[in-house]
């Protein structure tokens, strides 16, 4: 991460519209605004200390989720289970 | 999901389309049923029950388009259809919490979470895992779909039959419900949660 986005002394310490930015936040974290999105986001992260620390800690949460929440395994006889049956209903 | 004019497909093709199309789904398919079911058994045969009826209505799916979302959306209509019903595990759920939460799209966004990105960070796999299981049915859906399987929200609403809105509020509280299960996790730890 850049060294000076994590300086807080230029971000206001608090958001006029919190429940906005978030959910704004987090729709940009889940993938789902696109058209300027990327400048609203630098200018909210550069400015707002709420929104700075709401828009990292969310995205930490959906990285662990995602490295942590590991798939278990499919069990090794489940395909063929599977396969066996589809025959049987042919 | 849209209904879709039935097609009539002939053999080759149904096997081609379950061989191509719907199978390689299948570790996806196995993680999100464990994860409702957490019984292994229970997990094989709601992914065995949803690939049947996947191949009973195969015709009703056009070749190309988005299988895995029409296979997760079948997986979880069986799941609430028959297995919930039958699960051994005990239900953990907290009706009236639910009932609240559910009350309407507004979403209160001003929540201040005092839960450090350093703890979180250097919570184990098993604690991440655990807090996510320990959410109510209906959250842990919204979570494991959008964040474990990468739907977006309008995938997420065909599959679940539910309003896009409906999608990003549900998703909104359940990652507040996470925060606050990992929140106590991180106290546990020994980290200081508090404001400075």
């Amino acid at each position: 991460m850049d060294k000076d986005l994590n300086t807080s002394s230029k971000r206001k310490l608090n958001c006029n519209d919190e429940s906005k930015c978030f959910e704004l936040l987090e729709s940009i974290l889940d993938g789902e605004e696109s058209s300027g999105s990327k400048e609203i986001l630098d200018e909210k992260l550069a400015k707002c200390q709420p929104c700075f620390e709401h828009y990292h800690l969310e995205k930490v949460i959906r990285e662990v989720l995602k490295s942590k929440c590991t798939k278990h395994m499919v069990p090794a006889e489940l395909k063929d289970s599977i396969r066996q049956k589809i025959q049987e209903i042919k | 999901m849209s209904e879709v004019q039935r097609k009539k497909y002939s053999d080759k093709e149904k096997n081609s389309i379950f061989d191509h199309e719907f199978m390689p789904h299948i570790d996806s398919m196995y993680n999100f049923a464990f994860r409702l079911t957490f019984d292994e058994d229970d997990a094989k045969d709601l992914v065995q029950d949803t690939y049947l009826k996947a191949y009973r209505f195969i015709n009703s799916f056009e070749k190309g388009t988005n299988a895995k979302a029409w296979l997760f959306r079948i997986l979880k209509n069986s799941f609430i259809n028959e297995y919930r019903k039958k699960s051994k595990q005990p239900s953990k759920v907290d009706y009236q919490e639910v009932e609240t939460y559910y009350n309407s799209d507004n979403v209160d966004y001003n929540m201040t979470s005092d839960l450090r990105v350093d703890a979180v960070k250097d919570m184990l796999g098993d604690e991440i895992s655990n807090a996510l299981n320990s959410l109510a049915v209906d959250f842990r859906t919204v979570i494991i779909l959008c964040d474990l399987e990468g739907f977006t929200y309008e995938e997420m609403a065909k599959i679940l039959d539910i309003p896009i809105g409906t999608v990003r509020s549900r998703l909104h509280r359940a990652r507040n419900l996470l925060k606050d299960k990992l929140r106590s996790y991180a106290e546990n730890m020994g980290y200081d949660t508090e404001e400075d």
